[in-house]
């Protein structure tokens, strides 16, 4: 498959990926991530934007990166069959560019997960995020505080 | 037969459409800490508020049955030196402090991510001037400080 288009490039732990500018709603500079007590593994809090909120999901579980955000990348995704936005953190520059995609899942390299296809773009081949099977693996409801108990 | 005129001086020049709103008010409600931080409930669901020293002789004519609100949202163990009295008044939730009224605060619903428990413990989030507050969802825990209350009324 040959497709040119534009994408959102960030880093993510030691690497880059990309995703498509579709699926990108905008950039944000860091601003404050409002926390509250909830079950959800890997959502941080959210980020109040024009009188909306978008949940900040944190991928340092399975990126490992840990150096505090340079910009947002507020994205949407599917999740349990809903179209959702929300908020990934990156560390470092993004970028916008043109490429190619040039493989699909099947044609990256298995110990890269997450992955939903290879983009060519100035010489340099970057992995293309499936956003949609990133946020179902990391954002789980833990199930030991739903369970509530009388005192 | 219809005057044409007539109908025609009766016809909106402009059709207004309601936009859905991002956010809706909530009517007046009570902000409260407990495990460090902040939360809301709608002041028409509060029958009262009581300090520690009132509870203790009040629970003991009525029985009241009362939750470390803290400890059931995953906090630890709270401070509790206010109770805020749920109507009908049978149960309450053990806060650390009251802090003030707002009234028609703007309200949105919880980011559809957020799958968890949470949307049984909260309506939504309150954007106040100076932070994100989740707004409790009263009926829930009044289940959830009387379930032997509910069996009772269920059976």
């Amino acid at each position: 498959m040959n497709d040119t288009t534009r994408f959102v490039t960030f880093p993510l732990g030691d690497e880059r990926y990309a995703l498509d500018s579709s699926q990108v709603k905008e950039l944000l500079m860091p601003s404050r991530v409002y926390s509250f007590p909830h079950t959800m593994h890997s959502l941080e809090g959210v980020l109040v934007r024009r009188g909306t909120v978008i949940p900040v999901c944190d991928l340092r579980g399975a990126f490992g990166h840990s150096a505090a955000p340079s910009f947002y990348v507020i994205a949407r995704c599917n999740y349990a069959g809903r179209s959702e936005t929300v908020a990934i953190p990156v560390s470092g520059d993004c970028e916008l560019v043109q490429g190619e995609l040039v493989g699909e899942q099947s044609d990256a390299p298995q110990d890269i997960t997450f992955v939903s296809g290879l983009l060519r773009t100035g010489g340099r081949t970057v992995p293309l995020l499936d956003l949609d099977q990133v946020v179902s693996h990391c954002i789980q409801p833990t199930v030991t505080l739903a369970t509530e108990a009388k005192r | 037969m219809a005057d044409p005129v007539r109908k025609s001086e009766r016809r909106p020049l402009f059709i207004s459409r309601s936009v859905k709103p991002v956010a809706a008010t909530a009517g007046p409600v009570i902000l409260f800490t407990a495990g460090g931080m902040r939360f809301a409930v709608e002041a028409s669901e509060v029958e009262e508020i009581q300090d520690r020293d009132d509870r203790t002789s009040i629970r003991k004519l009525k029985g009241m049955e009362s939750i470390d609100f803290a400890l059931q949202v995953g906090l630890g163990a709270g401070i509790l030196d206010r109770f805020v009295v749920l109507k009908p008044g049978e149960c309450s939730l053990g806060v650390t402090d009251v802090e003030r009224m707002a009234s028609l605060p703007k309200v949105v619903p919880l980011p559809g991510l957020f799958r968890g428990a949470e949307r049984q413990w909260y309506r939504g989030l309150l954007l106040l001037e100076n932070g994100v507050v989740p707004l409790v969802r009263a009926d829930y825990w009044r289940k959830a400080a009387l379930p032997a209350a509910e069996t009772r009324s269920g059976a």
